[in-house]
Formats: structure tokens, sequence, C-alpha cells
């Protein structure tokens, strides 16, 4: 990834803003569905919006409505809704580097999801220092938003959207790997990391494929970071 | 939704907020304790290593069609071919993505006709 300091045509937050139209794509029909099973569960709309705004977590929001509404023990379903989010440990401290001291960044770590993660992981170093917080802004804050506004249209008319533009659900959210993509494919530019990447991608899509979703992203990344140091010892041992 | 669930709403409100928040921090603090005026370079290695497998993964997990079928897969490399040749070429984030997500409903939507 390009660490050049780009200039920005507009304001930061606007650039923020427009950098993170591609997440749309995939935060807002998965919001839809989820607003639309969350009221299928038993929760009413406002509570389905509650859910999305403050946890904010889209897999573990559908493990929280599926394991409440099947009856599941409580502090059984905090757990496993908190484990599934703990990846999210390795996010905050891979920006620290880019942040500066703004208490404000402080409220806008709610916003810190795997998607802006990986925006922002691209981005700011990119950015000059007065700018990060005002382009994490607006890019937090659409992304927020859209999670918010497309779960309170799934739980008001998911059902009538679903039914009338069934592609929505199938296309759109074609944006999330292909967003994922631009921001990895720059990072492959010499054989270590062309390797590490690769074994990260395949090793996540065989075990999503043998039905681990949830697990796949931190067993998949720290395969990825074993070969990356295998590669490397070998790379100093043969060099010695 | 009971007082139970409200309870355990706020709690897993509250636990993934710190999980985000408190890495952070604790991040924040070690860098400004070890003084040293390149932050990237005093982080550990490890945690360098694993932001962009984690993306990698994210990518990965992404890719995975929601119908398994040799179509949706035809239309996922198709998606992804299209977005790498559009980046090759304006190494930008927007006319890739968009040029992706054509090729990719194009294929999921004339192919079955």
């Amino acid at each position: 990834m390009s660490t050049t300091t780009q200039i920005l045509a507009g304001t930061p937050w606007k650039q923020g803003v427009k950098d993170a139209i591609p997440l749309l794509g995939g935060y807002i029909p998965v919001a839809i569905s989820f607003g639309l099973i969350s009221v299928q569960s038993g929760f009413s709309v406002l509570e389905t919006i509650l859910i999305s705004a403050f946890i904010y977590a889209g897999a573990s929001q559908f493990l929280f409505v599926a394991m409440a509404a099947s009856g599941a023990p409580l502090w059984l379903v905090v757990i496993m809704t908190l484990l599934i989010n703990a990846r999210h440990i390795v996010y905050g401290p891979n920006l620290s580097p880019y942040l500066n001291h703004d208490k404000k960044w402080l409220p806008l770590m709610h916003g810190l999801t795997d998607q802006i993660f990986a925006l922002a992981h691209a981005r700011l170093p990119q950015l000059p220092d007065q700018a990060r917080i005002g382009w994490y802004t607006g890019a937090a804050v659409l992304a927020w938003l859209s999670w918010v506004a497309g779960t309170a249209l799934g739980a008001i008319a998911g059902d009538e959207l679903t039914q009338r533009w069934p592609l929505i659900n199938d296309i759109l959210p074609f944006a999330l790997p292909a967003l994922f993509f631009v921001l990895i494919v720059p990072r492959c530019n010499n054989r270590l990391w062309t390797l590490t990447i690769a074994l990260s991608a395949v090793a996540s899509v065989i075990l999503k494929m043998l039905g681990y979703p949830n697990v796949a992203i931190p067993l998949a990344a720290m395969s990825g970071a074993v070969l990356f140091y295998a590669l490397k010892n070998r790379r100093i041992l043969g060099g010695q | 939704m009971d007082t139970s669930m409200w309870l355990a709403l706020v709690s897993i409100a509250i636990g993934t907020y710190l999980l985000r928040l408190l890495p952070y921090i604790w991040m924040k603090r070690s860098l400004a304790k070890r003084q040293t005026e390149d932050g990237i370079g005093s982080m550990p290695t490890w945690l360098t290593i694993l932001g962009p497998t984690m993306i990698a993964a994210m990518f990965g997990t992404s890719l995975v069609p929601t119908h398994s079928d040799a179509l949706s897969w035809l239309a996922t490399g198709l998606g992804i071919l299209v977005t790498f040749g559009v980046w090759t070429r304006t190494r930008s984030m927007g006319l890739p993505i968009l040029f992706g997500v054509v090729a990719f409903g194009m294929v999921t939507l004339i192919l079955p006709i």
C-alpha cells in the first residue's frame, strides 16, 4: 500500500464519505436482511434499530437475534456474540500509529467495523495527519447510518423489498469482496506478501465453505501470519 | 423485550465497543511510552502482519457466494478479474468496484436466460 501523502481535492470528511460509498453495496442489503429477520424473530422495529445502532457488528447481531429467539441462556448469548467480535481487538492497535491524540477518536472507535478498518488501514497512511479524523468521521458515519437505515428499511418493509427486488440481495453485496480486493492487492508487491495474502484468502474461503464463517477470519489471518514468519525465517537462514 | 434482554443487549453493545476501544488505547499508550518518532516501526511485528492478513481473510470470506453453484462462482471469478483489470489501469477504488459489480451482475442476470 502506498504511503505517499495524498493532497485532498475536497474536505477530508467528504473524501471519507466518497471512499466509503462502495461499502453501501454490502451494508444495505445485509442490514435489510437483518431488519427482516429480527422482526420475524419477535423483536419490535425500534428494538431492531437499537440493536443495529448500538451493537453495530453484523455477524454477532444475527447470532444475538437467533439465539435470543431460540431461548438460549442470555449469559451464553453475550459470551458467544463477544467471542465473534473478538477479532476487532487487532484493528485499533493497527490504526493507532496513524491517529493523533484527539479525544474524539474515543467515541469514533464505535464505528471501527471490519470494512472501515480495511478502508482506514489503506487510506489513513496516505492522508496528511490533520485530515485523518475528518476522513474517518465521514467514512465511519456514512457506514453507520447506512447500516441503521438499512436495518430500519428491512424491519419496516423488508419482506416486500426482497420480494420485489430479489437481486438486491444477490448482486449488490459483491461490492464487498471487490472493495477488500482493491484494498489488499497493492500489498502484493513482493513474493513474501503475495504468498501470505494468497494463503490467508484461500484459507478463509475453505473455512467458510466448510461451515466455519465466524472463525474463518481470525484463523485464516493467523495462518497467513505463520506463513509470513516461516518464509521470512527461511529467507534469513538461507541468506546466512 | 424484557429487562434481562435489554441487559444482554447493553452488555454486548458495551463489550463490542470496548473490544474496539481498549486495544487502541493500549497501543497508543504503549507507543507514547516508547517515545519513538516513527510509531509504525515500534509496533509489534506480528500486529503489523495481522492487519493485512485480516483484510485478506475478509476478502476470502466475502468472496464465497451465498448460493455455491457453478454460475455464482463464475460470476464471482469474472467479477474479480474485471475488478483487477480496471484497478491495474486506474489504481483507484471506485471504478474497479463499480465495473466488478456490473460484471458480476451481468453474469448473474444474463447467463441463466
